[in-house]
């Protein structure tokens, strides 16, 4: 079993001077035993750092070391077949010209493991990802999930200390894929190796990690656990790609003791943590998630100094949740979730209250 | 790379740089002497003519036969499909030299089995039909040709999804609106391409051309490239003209790829296209009746006189009373000639469609699978065969291994040389299409778990591209069984091949062993498409088409 440490790495695309930086000085520490995700639109380097990370391709700078042994640097690369690594490819990769045995006693067969003692490994590895019986089968003549799970299999059986998975589950359909992701956190679980996931579907990263890595235009974003990627997003791309969220412009009033007032309307005023580094008066963008947002019916016309109204502007309703949109007197309109059982009426007037203590402020960007 | 590299230099582009350097090279230095000859040249210049005006009625009727057999068997209900099919695949197999051949028997105007019956049997001697004569030529040529409209045309058509039609329709637009203002434009680029290519394959054809045109005295420029090497041989002025020849394949080729490439907009719709086939009525059998002609001119009648001819002590009228198998015995085992040629031709052809088909698979693989700078390179200088006649490829070889001091001339190693050479286009498709099927990622998973790169081509790799090597294989060792463009040049009588002895057995008046000779080809490569489709067809091809639809595609 084995960490991961990755030092300053960049790759360029292309060979000259208009060429594309697929990953940009990039900082990571996975550590053992770790499900890390590394999550990000299409095209964002994450496909690259993961076969950085395999040795398929040179870093035109920086270090990838493993377990303290120095795997890739611009000068030398360990290639892929000396790294003692997995990988499960997004289309499996599964060889259509062997059988599910052969496939899976390749690696096996690579280091010279006695043919009963490797008949035995795979038997068992199969029957791990519920493939036993299936060992004479072609790769045509298995469902898109059992070749998933000979690639896993494939992986596996050689034990790894990392194992690599590039969007596995993506060729997958909505049921299967949820089925699969359960499987592979208890494969992971249950094997102690060090799991380094691509995806760019948000749900499943946060499903999956222990710890997600966001990525975006080659250079990580943010680092951290699902709950404070989602929470507490770094800036205003991290708070966007991790699912729906109002950013609202505001401007700040007051800071103290930590906590800044930052203005969203008139008669609206949120009290948000950690804001290092701005400054009263400054215009921010206040990211507030759907969820954060409660809405009730408007009070009596003596108690509304206290509340800040808003309108119905629209509804959808989604079955385990409702959403609406609700227009401030002064300009913005917010998405809200809400249970589907409070219902609220098109153009009524509402009373907002937000949860500012899961609010995040970013500089707005002129 | 490096082996790949010099063995394209040594097949191509060597040949082709003494090729021009020969075209002037004049008396004293340098000269345009010989450029001017052939431009201006009565000789040159009616070859020229000729040949232009052969490629443009062949394509003109090339276009007629392939777009509407294409256009019936794609979007109508005409019946018996499957014929019309297989009149095209075998049109484009058989031989245009055989054609020619066969269809002398029929139709030379003296002593054609056709001609003596309608004019001396039914008396109607203004039906008969003189084959030595341009029409004549084009007929033979455009059976081989039509096939090229007929395939583009065809995979276009079926590309064309209904919805584009019924979207016209829906607007306002009527059948033969619709037809005219939607498909024609869609299909129009693939139909022309065919037509080019048709244009460029009528031209090459040395065979054709020397059986049916210089009996009537129709020259063109390979005949007149031919006749140039009769003793003393004008290299220089071969070399001229081949270049005259090398450029008008070359501006017809690039006008191919370009209608082509403008067909992209038809694939869009993909392999799922749905079609909407024209309910003819009675008119899909006249429709049929059209087919049923095309496949008795092109197939039938050719291969029933071939086999007729084979099998009869003496060509005539009363043919059928004197039947034999002497023709077979004097080809097999009597004249040491024909039986040299025969195993020379299996020789050659198994080691030229082998060595192109290697060297295409080590071009794909370096061109697909590494990032070593130049080596698109590699891939154009593997293309530009497809621009050289064969008999032009022929007098490249000559000039560039007459100027070094090892014998090569007369020998099967520079026969060996022209087929590699004329056919490793064929053999970088092949293996490019069959690398490109296989997912990179396939490779990198037999890496990652230890497998070096031997390891890896073993185990992974070869297995996987073998079907598609084995129909490049077959691809080459088919034409190459009967060429003769540039075999004509090169042979010599330790060195002479099959479609050579045919072609001379022919000249010297052997009517009938010259067509038991035809059949003879005609068992090698029948036998040779049967045991490719054993071997490399069948399981093999059926999982390496699931390894395509399982890999559909890379990550981010």
């Amino acid at each position: 079993m084995a960490g991961i440490t990755i030092r300053g790495l960049s790759k360029r695309f292309g060979a000259d001077d208009g060429s594309l930086a697929a990953v940009a000085d990039l900082d990571l520490d996975i550590k053992d035993n770790q499900f890390v995700t590394l999550l990000g639109p299409s095209g964002c380097g994450k496909t690259t750092t993961l076969r950085l990370i395999a040795g398929y391709i040179t870093p035109d700078s920086g270090t990838i070391e493993v377990a303290g042994r120095r795997l890739s640097s611009p000068q030398a690369v360990v290639p892929p077949a000396e790294r003692g690594m997995g990988m499960v490819f997004q289309n499996y990769a599964v060889w259509p010209h062997k059988t599910v045995f052969e496939n899976v006693v390749f690696g096996l067969k690579l280091r010279k493991l006695a043919s009963a003692a490797a008949r035995q490994k795979v038997a068992d590895m199969l029957a791990l990802v519920n493939l036993g019986g299936l060992e004479q089968r072609y790769p045509a003549e298995l469902s898109g999930g059992q070749q998933q799970r000979v690639a896993l299999a494939r992986s596996l059986v050689v034990e790894p200390g990392i194992l690599l998975l590039d969007e596995p589950l993506s060729n997958l359909d909505a049921k299967l894929r949820e089925r699969m992701r359960t499987e592979l956190k208890q494969l992971q679980r249950r094997t102690g190796i060090t799991f380094v996931y691509v995806t760019h579907d948000q749900a499943e990263a946060l499903a999956l990690s222990d710890q997600v890595a966001v990525i975006s235009g080659g250079r990580l974003q943010q680092y951290g656990t699902p709950f404070g990627v989602y929470a507490h997003p770094a800036n205003r791309m991290v708070a966007d790609f991790m699912g729906l969220v109002n950013l609202v412009p505001g401007r700040i009033r007051d800071t103290r003791s930590g906590l800044a007032s930052v203005e969203l309307a008139p008669d609206l005023t949120v009290a948000i943590a950690g804001i290092d580094g701005l400054a009263v008066g400054e215009p921010v963008d206040v990211a507030i998630r759907p969820e954060n947002i409660s809405l009730a019916p408007a009070p009596d016309p003596e108690t509304l100094a206290k509340v800040t109204l808003g309108k119905v502007t629209n509804h959808v309703f989604l079955g385990n949740l409702s959403e609406y949109e609700v227009a401030l007197p002064s300009g913005p309109v917010l998405r809200v979730q809400t249970h589907p059982l409070q219902q609220f009426k098109l153009g009524e007037p509402v009373a907002i209250t937000i949860d500012a203590t899961q609010c995040s402020a970013f500089p707005r960007i002129r | 790379m490096g082996g790949a590299v010099a063995a394209l230099v040594i097949l191509v582009v060597l040949p082709l740089m003494s090729l021009l350097f020969g075209s002037v090279r004049g008396e004293q230095g340098l000269s345009l002497e010989h450029f001017a000859e052939v431009l201006t040249g009565r000789l040159y210049v009616t070859a020229l003519k000729n040949s232009l005006m052969l490629g443009a009625w062949t394509g003109l009727f090339s276009t007629i036969i392939g777009l509407t057999l294409a256009w019936a068997v794609s979007r109508t209900d005409v019946p018996a499909k499957p014929l019309l099919q297989l009149t095209a695949t075998l049109s484009y197999l058989s031989p245009p030299f055989l054609t020619a051949i066969a269809f002398t028997y029929l139709f030379s105007p003296n002593a054609g089995l056709i001609n003596v019956l309608l004019r001396d049997v039914a008396g109607l001697p203004w039906l008969t039909f003189n084959i030595f004569s341009m029409p004549g030529l084009v007929l033979v040529t455009v059976m081989h040709t039509f096939p090229f409209v007929y395939l583009l045309a065809a995979s276009a058509l079926q590309s064309v999804d209904a919805s584009y039609e019924e979207a016209a329709q829906i607007l306002g637009a009527g059948k033969l609106r619709t037809a005219f203002a939607i498909t024609a434009p869609l299909v129009a680029p693939a139909v022309l391409s065919g037509t080019l290519l048709g244009f460029v394959n009528a031209i090459a054809l040395f065979g054709s051309q020397a059986i049916i045109g210089l009996p009537g005295r129709i020259v063109t420029l390979p005949t007149r490239i031919y006749a140039l090497f009769d003793y003393p041989p004008e290299y220089g002025l071969a070399s001229a003209l081949s270049l005259v020849f090398v450029l008008i394949t070359i501006v017809a080729l690039y006008l191919q790829r370009a209608f082509l490439a403008r067909r992209s907009y038809v694939t869009l719709a993909g392999k799922g296209a749905r079609l909407a086939l024209l309910r003819l009525g009675r008119w899909r059998f006249v429709l049929l009746g059209f087919g049923i002609v095309v496949f008795i001119v092109s197939i039938l009648a050719p291969y029933a006189t071939l086999i007729a001819v084979s099998f009869s002590k003496s060509w005539g009228l009363d043919f059928w009373k004197g039947l034999t198998l002497a023709n077979y015995k004097f080809i097999l085992f009597d004249y040491d000639v024909t039986r040299r040629a025969i195993l020379n031709s299996l020789l050659l052809a198994t080691l030229a469609a082998s060595g192109a088909v290697l060297l295409g698979a080590v071009i794909g693989w370096i061109d697909l699978r590494t990032r070593i700078p130049g080596r698109r390179l590699l891939d154009y200088f593997a293309l530009i065969p497809l621009g050289l006649p064969g008999i032009v490829m022929a007098v490249a070889l000559i000039q560039f291994w007459l100027a070094l001091p090892v014998a090569l001339y007369g020998t099967l190693a520079i026969l060996l040389l022209a087929y590699m050479g004329r056919y490793i286009p064929l053999g970088v498709r092949a293996a490019n299409a069959a690398l490109r099927q296989v997912d990179p990622s396939l490779e990198e998973s037999a890496q990652i778990l230890g497998a070096s790169w031997l390891t890896t081509m073993r185990e992974v790799t070869l297995p996987l591209i073998r079907p598609g090597l084995f129909a490049g294989w077959l691809l080459v060792f088919v034409p190459v069984i009967q060429e003769l463009s540039a075999s004509i040049l090169l042979f010599s009588s330790s060195s002479i091949t099959l479609a050579v002895a045919i072609y001379n057995l022919y000249e010297t008046g052997y009517i009938e062993p010259v067509a038991a000779l035809a059949m003879i080809n005609m068992v090698i490569v029948s036998a040779a498409i049967w045991l490719a489709t054993r071997i490399g067809g069948g399981r093999i091809l059926g999982r390496g088409d699931a390894a395509h639809h399982a890999a559909p595609g890379t990550g981010t």
